[in-house]
């Protein structure tokens, strides 16, 4: 894509969002919820402000193919390979 | 279309060479740190006691570090969009934002490991805190570098004589600092929160 071309996104509201985002996230933590419901919304959070630095600031969602398999290629991999992990780290003493 | 941000597209795939390998160098960096967390939760899951442990680090000080680095990543795409635009003066404001963003970041976290230190809680002091110091420090060795090429790129900025190199340098630049974010915003709970 002509990065003159480049539609830019709402980069402040964007930031906006990622505020919110930790804010959710910390009081989750910091608030009596139930354990499990907690970093459920703790993760959560976390994954979607990670999505929305990756798509907005990174630009990913303007990329071509390439640099998204590049990008995901890793992920895949090592959270592949931490969950092989499991049964025998986790379950394994 | 080459010369309007100083980007040549020199590429197989007609993605200039420069962002291609940004992103797998960042691939790279991925691995790095995807294997040290996956370590972390595993040995975490497998052993009893780190919740107890981990009650210990600052969970404010760390939010604020976290607000710290998620402005600082604004501050940078917001110079990007200003290089794109040829403003120079808001390339300059946001880039000096950003360098004085992450040294916030990493004066937040050298006041939280004197303070830990201080208690004793050194990288021997256990497993949770090997982990903390290598994840927390391996992630601060990187801001330490994109605040040294952000400033670099801030001395070009300031140079007029210079700016045509600036241009592109500041996309894969911003690229860095953002992977550099990404990195904080899972170390962030899975240290602090959990």
């Amino acid at each position: 894509m002509a990065t003159g071309e480049r539609v830019h996104p709402n980069y402040v509201a964007v930031w906006g969002w990622l505020v919110a985002l930790l804010i959710v996230g910390v009081g989750s933590a910091s608030l009596p919820f139930p354990k499990a419901a907690s970093l459920v919304v703790i993760f959560g959070a976390a994954v979607a402000k990670a999505l929305l630095v990756a798509a907005n600031y990174m630009h990913l969602r303007f990329e071509p193919r390439l640099i998204y398999a590049i990008a995901i290629a890793p992920i895949v991999l090592f959270v592949s390979l931490t969950l092989l992990l499991v049964p025998d780290i986790v379950f394994g003493h | 279309m080459g010369e309007a941000i100083g980007m040549e597209a020199r590429a197989v795939s007609d993605i200039p060479t420069g962002k291609v390998g940004m992103w797998w160098f960042l691939a790279s960096e991925i691995m790095v740190f995807g294997g040290l967390m996956g370590c972390y939760v595993l040995l975490r899951l497998a052993s009893a006691g780190w919740a107890e442990t981990a009650a210990h680090v600052s969970l404010p000080l760390a939010s604020v570090n976290t607000l710290v680095l998620l402005t600082s990543s604004l501050t940078m795409v917001l110079a990007f969009a200003a290089v794109e635009q040829r403003d120079r003066r808001g390339a300059r404001l946001f880039l000096s934002l950003t360098v004085l963003l992450g040294l916030t970041f990493l004066g937040i976290k050298a006041y939280e490991y004197s303070t830990e230190l201080a208690k004793g809680f050194t990288p021997l002091a256990g497993l949770f805190w090997s982990f903390y110091y290598a994840m927390t420090g391996l992630h601060a060795l990187h801001v330490l570098g994109g605040v040294s090429v952000n400033f670099m790129l801030l001395l070009m900025a300031l140079g007029g004589r210079l700016w045509p190199n600036v241009q592109h340098r500041v996309e894969l630049a911003g690229l860095y600092w953002h992977f550099v974010d990404i990195v904080w915003i899972f170390l962030f709970p899975l240290i602090y929160m959990t």
